[in-house]
């Protein structure tokens, strides 16, 4: 025995400890079957012909099936598309309303609050019923009505692949910003008050103060939001679902639908599996790239 | 104190982590009934029932009941499902490998089942009087290869129907076209006929069908059995839509869009929205039409004479009248039919041959006898079992009997059942017809692609899909 090494001491396990345990193993137990186990059990199937009775073991067959499968691609694109047009400005319209809302009183500030998380605790189906009814077709759709007013015309709004992808983008738009509306909210009242005072007496005016000192120290907010955002918007099935089932044409067929209909329509198991894994792949590597090249000056 | 709250806690997150484990281990009772051989032993027969009419689901204690009294030795447990949500839970379940034992679907889900090995053959446990019950054309419906995957409860044509003031004021004889069909030419008249314009905007519409989202299917999927395409294969297992018929179709669909006859808008009006315009008088002529809209029509005329405030918004007095899908190409009428019925499961564990005869003893009783004709009759569907048209003879029929008629006549050239198509070439099928006939169809209803563009993309995914000589040429 060296002088340095030191003799083993048993640790005591105190009740405090076991009870500790516990608790901690209650919680593991239900993550290792609700969230580890699916995981596992995708990657299994997603390297087997799936069936209820006797699977099959087929390899990659589903993954280059997939890669293959020219509507995935189309389906990775629409995504593609619908993230690159609903997060940024979804992100801007939450910051803006935030700003908008910071300077009433706490009361009104809850107030407004409420407002805007009131869509988030509806029902995503009620949202979408409504929503169908503003695209009614008809000339005497609400939308149609609203666009005839300004002379530019009725469209088939859900109807047409001219017009689908906008239709949903338009919703996401106008849906729920309540969480991201908090978030900020909760990130600006963070901002030390000494930041804006300094700002002022050297003339700082309301954009200087919003460019030098509120965007730099949300910067970690908006990382997060963006980061949850993407993944979100990728995983995006409800409104497809719901307001175009796919269509007209695939144009609005998400990669969320695609797996959606494997599984549920055609039994293909394997394969919807396959391409959950390669979606969860791709968000993994989107969320790395942007901690990459967006989380470098971000302060925790 | 802090003691009891230790104690508190532990308790909950036990009980949490059991509620997690007992979550797996269900069944285990229905294993054990199952396992019983004796034909005379207590068993549990359990069934998931979507609303097939309006009473249905009000009826499932009194038929449990009846069910008891008939064979007092097994119990009839039924669990209600809503049309939304029958397919998903009944998949979900089939995928668990724990379906019921029997399911109320449409017979073209059959195929999907079989493949997942659940789906229980009865051909040799379904008795000879039991058989000799049903119609044969319904019956086949219920195969799949050689083997009998449970009872037909109807078969309902596919029909359109019709205002019968508009029709008349169109100078459409109706009860001929009932009797004798009609070619898409006559068709394409008429419903030029029942177009109403007022200040440069269209105020009723000829004809209107549900084709928003997957309802585009039920479109296409109805004219095309009139156009000599009955099914996807012919006798010789080709692919059929590939035939220059299908473009015919293709063409008479987007034409009936471009004169007016059809709102520009059809791609995105679904089954609520167009039977809504009927009912208001915006269209002549509807589709589909099934049985049970003569009723829905009389009910809100009813509630209308009352001044009933839930009868339609804008709603006006409306005789529905059945009317046939008219004939394309020079081809043969037939009519699509709608077969639905009580499919049979089976768990991952082979059942017990007295579990799978109580099985089909539950199945038969559903689908014959007093159930299936109180309703059938609700829905004005034709009793399709010689026990189902004895009980029925002594209950209240309150349909026209020109109606009535006019779908006897359609059911004697109802599209026979396919049951020869092998799963594997059903779901190449399906798969096409969901990724790129429907598609496409949507496209070509919105305007956005020509019926040649249309076709080239059918015919080309189709020769992909079942090579150059597994699809029909001519």
């Amino acid at each position: 025995m060296t002088e340095y090494a030191k003799p083993i001491k048993r640790r005591k396990i105190n009740s405090d400890a076991i009870w500790g345990y516990a608790f901690i193993a209650a919680a593991l137990l239900i993550f290792l079957m609700f969230t580890a186990y699916p995981v596992v059990s995708a990657l299994i199937i997603s390297f087997q012909e799936y069936k209820p009775v006797g699977s099959t073991f087929i390899g990659f067959d589903n993954y280059t099936e997939t890669f293959k499968d020219s509507l995935f691609w189309k389906a990775i694109v629409n995504t593609i598309v619908y993230t690159l047009l609903t997060v940024p400005v979804s992100l801007f319209l939450s910051f803006a309303v935030s700003i908008l809302i910071l300077p009433f009183k706490k009361r009104m500030q809850t107030a407004f609050k409420a407002v805007y998380y009131l869509p988030a605790v509806a029902s995503g189906v009620a949202l979408s019923v409504v929503w169908l009814w503003i695209y009614d077709p008809m000339p005497e759709g609400i939308f149609n009505k609203l666009t005839s007013f300004f002379g530019l015309g009725t469209h088939n709004w859900l109807g047409s692949s001219a017009y689908a992808m906008f239709s949903l983008v338009l919703m996401a738009w106008l849906s729920s910003h309540g969480t991201s509306i908090i978030i900020y909210l909760a990130a600006l009242l963070g901002i030390d008050g000494s930041y804006y005072e300094a700002a002022e007496l050297d003339g700082a005016n309301f954009f200087q103060k919003l460019r030098y000192i509120v965007v730099p120290c949300l910067k970690p907010t908006t990382l997060f939001l963006l980061v949850t955002g993407v993944i979100g918007s990728f995983q995006v099935f409800q409104n497809a679902y719901l307001m175009t089932g796919g269509g007209p044409d695939n144009a609005t067929t998400m990669v969320g639908l695609l797996i959606f209909n494997n599984a549920f329509k055609y039994f293909e198991f394997g394969k919807a599996a396959a391409q959950s894994l390669i979606l969860a792949a791709i968000i993994a590597g989107i969320s790395v790239i942007q901690f990459k090249f967006l989380g470098k000056d971000v302060e925790y | 104190m802090k003691k009891r709250m230790r104690v508190l806690a532990s308790v909950f997150a036990l009980s949490m982590a059991l509620t997690t484990l007992s979550a797996c281990g269900s069944g285990s009772k229905d294993a054990e009934t199952k396992n019983a051989d004796d034909p005379n032993a207590k068993d549990t027969i359990t069934a998931l029932l979507p609303p097939v009419s309006a009473n249905f689901q009000s009826n499932f204690d009194q038929m449990a009941k009846e069910f008891n009294e008939k064979y007092p030795n097994l119990t009839l447990k039924i669990e209600p499902a809503s049309w939304e949500d029958m397919t998903q839970k009944l998949d979900t379940q089939v995928n668990a490998g724990s379906p019921p034992d029997i399911a109320f679907i449409p017979s073209d889900g059959i195929p999907k089942y079989v493949d997942s090995g659940l789906l229980m053959d009865i051909s040799d446990t379904a008795t000879d009087d039991m058989i000799k019950d049903y119609d044969p054309a319904p019956l086949e419906y219920m195969k799949n290869g050689k083997g009998l995957y449970g009872f037909p409860a109807y078969m309902e044509a596919h029909a359109i129907g019709g205002n019968k003031e508009y029709l008349e004021k169109a100078g459409i004889d109706y009860k001929k076209v009932q009797k004798e069909g009609w070619t898409f030419d006559e068709f394409r008249e008429a419903i030029k006929k029942g177009v109403v314009t007022e200040n440069g905007k269209t105020s009723r519409y000829g004809f209107v069908f549900a084709t928003a989202g997957v309802t585009s299917k039920d479109y296409l999927d109805i004219l095309v059995k009139s156009a000599g395409m009955p099914s996807a294969f012919n006798q010789d297992l080709k692919y059929t839509y590939t035939s220059k018929n299908f473009l015919e179709v293709l063409k008479d669909i987007r034409v009936m869009i471009d004169d007016g006859s059809m709102p520009k808008e059809l791609s995105s009006i679904d089954a609520g929205k167009r039977w809504n315009m009927f009912l208001t008088g915006q269209t002549m002529i509807t589709g589909k039409g099934l049985a049970g809209f003569e009723r829905n029509a009389k009910e809100n005329n009813e509630k209308l004479k009352n001044k009933d405030a839930s009868a339609v918004k804008g709603s006006i007095p409306v005789e529905y009248i059945v009317l046939p899908v008219p004939s394309f190409a020079g081809a043969k009428a037939q009519t699509r039919v709608a077969v639905d019925g009580y499919v049979t499961f089976r768990g991952t564990k082979e059942p017990t041959a007295a579990h799978k005869a109580n099985v089909v003893k539950a199945a038969n009783f559903l689908s014959s006898g007093k159930v299936a004709a109180t309703t059938n009759n609700e829905l004005y569907v034709a009793q399709i079992t010689e026990s189902s048209r004895k009980a029925a003879e002594s209950m209240p029929v309150d349909r026209d009997p020109d109606n009535k008629a006019a779908i006897e006549s359609m059911l004697t050239h109802a599209v026979p059942a396919r049951p020869d198509i092998p799963t594997d070439l059903g779901a190449k099928a399906l798969k096409l017809e969901d990724e790129v006939i429907v598609p496409k169809l949507q496209a070509l209803i919105a305007g956005e692609i020509t019926p040649e563009a249309m076709y080239d993309a059918v015919k080309s995914a189709a020769v992909q899909a079942f090579g150059d000589d597994g699809v029909v040429k001519d």
